[in-house]
């Protein structure tokens, strides 16, 4: 199969990859870009690990085709934080709340919450919960990722961070 | 895991997109969402030479309601749109259930509505309530269209109505009658992320009077292989006042007309037994609810 080279926006910046068309986005983004922020866990879409936002919705990358993302602004976990290095409210309240043990599920588990948190800057703890159903933590690290999400609802607000 | 080597189309008018599906036929494979298809490829249940890939295309996407006349959805709207969608949530009920219980976020934003009914998993959750609602499909190729009520379009476990060179672009969803209310339910292993073990949809229609059954609806999920329209429920509950005695045969009938197999998320057994639950918990429900209107 020939190559075709598309230009993927990731975190604001434009990259020209040659890719195959069955290439996946997680690969393309771990592997080609070399952002690897992004984990991939079950390969079947399952487990949550490989979430990016595309348009601001959270996607598994590991079931996307990356030649289908051209023309679309996809956010990693590394374009969270802001450009000195400082974190980003859910980033820091995260490591504020012990929410990370293995840190395997954390990238997925924080954009997954801040497209929540985008829609419903407020949620209650049911609405965090189900939010982030489709992400597992392996761990058993639901009771400190729930509290870190209530908490970095509570700062942003306060602030009026996006 | 890799998937096989494919050309990869992105249409982006229903001209095109049609003209591509006429042309590559059988060798062609719809993605939609992908949520489905690119996991039986990777399982290498499917070897497409080709994808057309119609996200791009717009008038295949979105949610248009004309008052007295009814919904019409793209078949590639999103199950997040669904789920959202004020009109969904207020006229067809069930369907917004179904919607925010299918998956994940994550999966919602981009699972579409025609994959869920394509894809023809007896398991599916969408497929209940829009048969239950009256739903029709639109099936389109390139020389025209023609409609199916989609209870006749999902023929079995995997299989459709679909011929070569035909997609599925449209449902049209009737203006609920007066005095009606659709509910769904469902039991599973946990809330995201399963498959159904049984789903089911009601949607009840009363008399002027507020207590006489006119019209209803029972469908089931998961438990054959295609959706399964009760024909004793209505047979029972129509014409009659609601009651309590009346809802408990209804929830025999439901659970004797049930046809489960036994697999890894639950018996046959108890798949009947949960019929029976459903059934009696969403008639209830779907009644109290239509006397509210």
């Amino acid at each position: 199969m020939v190559k075709q080279l598309i230009e993927l926006e990731i975190n604001g910046r434009v990259y020209e990859i040659p890719v195959d068309p069955r290439d996946l986005l997680v690969d393309v983004i771990r592997k080609k870009v070399g952002l690897t922020g992004t984990k991939k866990g079950c390969g079947q879409g399952d487990c949550g690990a490989c979430t990016v936002l595309i348009n601001g919705a959270p996607v598994l990358s590991c079931i996307t085709l990356a030649i289908a993302c051209q023309g679309k602004k996809i956010t990693t976990i590394e374009g969270l934080a802001a450009a000195d290095g400082s974190l980003h409210p859910i980033q820091q309240s995260f490591v504020e709340h012990g929410a990370v043990q293995c840190g395997f599920c954390t990238p997925g588990m924080i954009l997954t919450s801040k497209a929540l948190l985008d829609k419903n800057p407020r949620p209650s703890e049911d609405e965090i919960k189900r939010g982030i159903a489709g992400n597992i933590c392996r761990c058993t690290g639901y009771k400190k990722i729930v509290e870190a999400v209530s908490a970095a609802s509570e700062t942003m607000t306060a602030e009026g961070v996006k | 895991m890799y998937l096989n080597h494919f050309e990869y189309f992105a249409p982006k008018t229903p001209g095109e997109a049609l003209d591509l599906a006429g042309r590559l036929g059988n060798k062609a494979k719809v993605l939609a969402g992908g949520t489905d298809l690119l996991i039986m490829m990777k399982e290498k249940l499917l070897k497409p030479e080709y994808l057309i890939d119609i996200n791009e295309v717009k008038e295949f996407k979105g949610i248009s309601y004309e008052p007295g006349e009814g919904v019409v959805i793209g078949a590639g709207t999103k199950i997040s749109e669904i789920e959202t969608s004020v009109i969904i949530r207020e006229k067809y009920h069930a369907l917004h259930q179904a919607a925010g219980e299918l998956g994940s976020a994550q999966v919602r934003h981009m699972a579409t509505i025609g994959g869920n009914s394509c894809h023809a998993s007896p398991a599916a959750e969408t497929p209940p309530p829009l048969v239950a609602l009256g739903a029709k499909v639109v099936i389109s190729n390139i020389s025209g269209d023609r409609e199916l009520p989609l209870e006749e379009f999902i023929l079995g476990n995997r299989a459709t109505a679909l011929a070569a060179g035909e997609m599925l672009t449209k449902f049209i969803l009737p203006e609920p009658a007066p005095k009606s209310a659709s509910r769904y339910a469902y039991i599973g292993l946990r809330d995201a992320m399963e498959i159904d073990a049984v789903n089911m949809a009601v949607n009840i229609v009363l008399e002027e009077d507020g207590r006489t059954i006119k019209d209803l609806r029972l469908v089931m999920g998961s438990v054959s292989p295609r959706p399964l329209v009760s024909a004793e429920v209505p047979a029972i509950l129509v014409g009659r006042q609601f009651n309590g005695e009346l809802v408990e045969k209804a929830a025999k009938a439901a659970s004797g007309e049930a046809k489960p197999i036994s697999d890894i998320r639950a018996s046959a057994e108890y798949r009947r037994e949960v019929v029976a639950v459903l059934a009696r918990r969403l008639l209830k429900e779907t009644y109290a609810a239509a006397k509210g209107v």
